[in-house]
């Protein structure tokens, strides 16, 4: 049963990270700064620092199932939320291994996991054309917002999940 | 054998880069359907979205009545003397319009441009991703819905549907319109005739569309009204689209661009028409896609 409900969070995430450009107010979602929630990705960091061990790699497959889903239902173009989440995903399993996990550490690693994954995605996206704005542009219009605002929405979730899943991941381990 | 693992990693970065590469290839050519797994999969995700959609709309329904509450006096006020003025163009709409069918009997052409039926949607997500001006609305195939046809608010065009599932579909909004989804449309001048032009995409710093092709000799008013014309092959005729803000000579000064503020709102969008042309619909064969002249 347990397995299932990380795949269920993670569904609900995806579903209501497009209902919440369409339900939060409009002046504050479409203000000139280009704030993108990666509410996905937040969880997929909090499992890659307590889930998996160091030989599980269960954040990246979550990363590119996950990716690949948020390519279908809101982009059309296939493959690069699944490339870049998974890829995140890899860097971060690398490095948790050289840090002790606790709040502060965990929320560092989510400002570096969504800036790096934001920065593919604007690679990725202005090398196909799909975005053509310049990279300081990008910086301060796209990347800092959506950092601070994945930030708040980090904070709110880490509370909630993280000592449910260091249980499950001793469950996991131990049976 | 560090070697070999090492071989690994670089076997896995290159064919998980081939596959981006052939995935990102696959799906931004002009696909005229999408794979059925898409299909089910936006359909899984629509019908989640809706569970989570019906309590959350209600709620903002109830806050947004009891907010107009406070308003209804003044608007009543406004709405009664306004009463009157309706009435009068109501009875003249009535007989234009049996007039207009009269006329079309005489000469045997029933048929026109205009004529739709609106499929009534709900829109209940919206891209996460900013660069893609995309949303999600809960009626498909099953209900009629297919590509390339319009989408309207009551004020006028949003956009027009990308793809389609069996219960949901995507609709590509006007803010994200480029050259290969062109609308062919008239320019209505008071007193005079109409002026043709297409509008051929959306320019992002100012929020207007840009209205082009339009012929140097032409005196165009700001505050001129924008329709569709439904020459395209897709759109019905009349469909309001918005109003000429600004003209300017294009960059090779033989013709004019018009920028044109659209009269829909296209940020806060709840409810949405599409539109099914009577007329026969003509499939192009061009993978350009959208409306071309």
């Amino acid at each position: 049963m347990r397995r299932y409900i990380i795949p269920a969070v993670l569904f609900i995430l995806l579903a209501i990270q497009g209902m919440a450009m369409s339900l939060l107010p409009a002046n504050i979602v479409y203000s000139d700064l280009l704030v993108t929630p990666h509410w996905v990705l937040c969880f997929i960091v909090i499992i890659a620092i307590f889930y998996d061990k160091d030989h599980t790699y269960h954040a990246i497959w979550y990363g590119m199932i996950f990716g690949l889903l948020i390519d279908v239902v809101y982009t059309g173009v296939l493959g690069v939320y699944m490339a870049t989440y998974a890829m995140t995903a890899y860097v971060l399993h690398g490095l948790k291994e050289l840090v002790h996990a606790n709040f502060i550490v965990a929320s560092l690693l989510a400002i570096l996991s969504v800036a790096l994954a934001d920065t593919m995605l604007y690679m990725i996206y202005s090398f196909v054309q799909v975005t053509t704005i310049s990279w300081g542009n990008y910086a301060t219009s796209r990347l800092l917002p959506t950092v601070a605002g994945n930030m708040i929405f980090f904070i709110i979730l880490y509370p909630c999940v993280k000592n449910r899943l260091e249980q499950w991941s001793e469950e996991l381990t131990s049976a | 054998m560090p070697s070999f693992i090492r071989k690994k990693r670089l076997m896995t970065v290159l064919i998980g880069f081939v596959i981006l590469v052939v995935l990102i290839g696959f799906s931004m050519r002009d696909r005229t359907e999408l794979t059925v797994p898409e299909k089910f999969i936006q359909d899984t995700v629509g019908w989640a979205q809706s569970i989570f959609h019906s309590p959350i709309q209600l709620v903002t329904n109830t806050t947004n009545n009891i907010q107009d509450m406070f308003h209804v006096y003044e608007q009543n006020e406004v709405l009664k003397s306004r009463l009157a003025e309706y009435k009068g163009l109501i009875q003249k709409n009535q007989q234009l319009k049996k007039e207009n069918e009269e006329l079309r009997a005489t000469i045997d052409k029933t048929e026109s441009l205009s004529g739709y039926t609106p499929i009534q949607a709900t829109v209940i997500a919206r891209s996460s991703e900013r660069w893609f001006e995309q949303m999600t609305i809960n009626r498909g195939e099953e209900h009629g819905v297919a590509k390339d046809m319009a989408v309207i608010t009551s004020e006028g065009m949003v956009g027009k549907i990308k793809s389609v599932g069996a219960f949901h579909s995507t609709v590509q909004l006007l803010s994200g319109f480029d050259r290969s989804n062109k609308i062919s449309s008239w320019v209505v001048r008071e007193g005079e005739d109409n002026v043709f032009g297409l509008i051929e995409g959306y320019d992002r710093e100012s929020g207007r569309l840009l209205l082009e092709g339009i012929k140097q000799d032409v005196e165009l008013k700001k505050g001129d009204v924008v329709i569709s014309s439904g020459l395209g092959g897709v759109f019905p005729e009349n469909l309001r689209i918005g109003k000429i803000d600004e003209v300017v000579n294009d960059q090779f000064g033989l013709t004019k661009t018009a920028y044109v503020e659209p009269f829909a709102d296209l940020f806060d969008i709840n409810h949405v028409m599409v539109v099914d042309r009577d007329m026969q619909t003509i499939m192009e064969e061009e993978q350009g896609g959208g409306e071309q002249q």
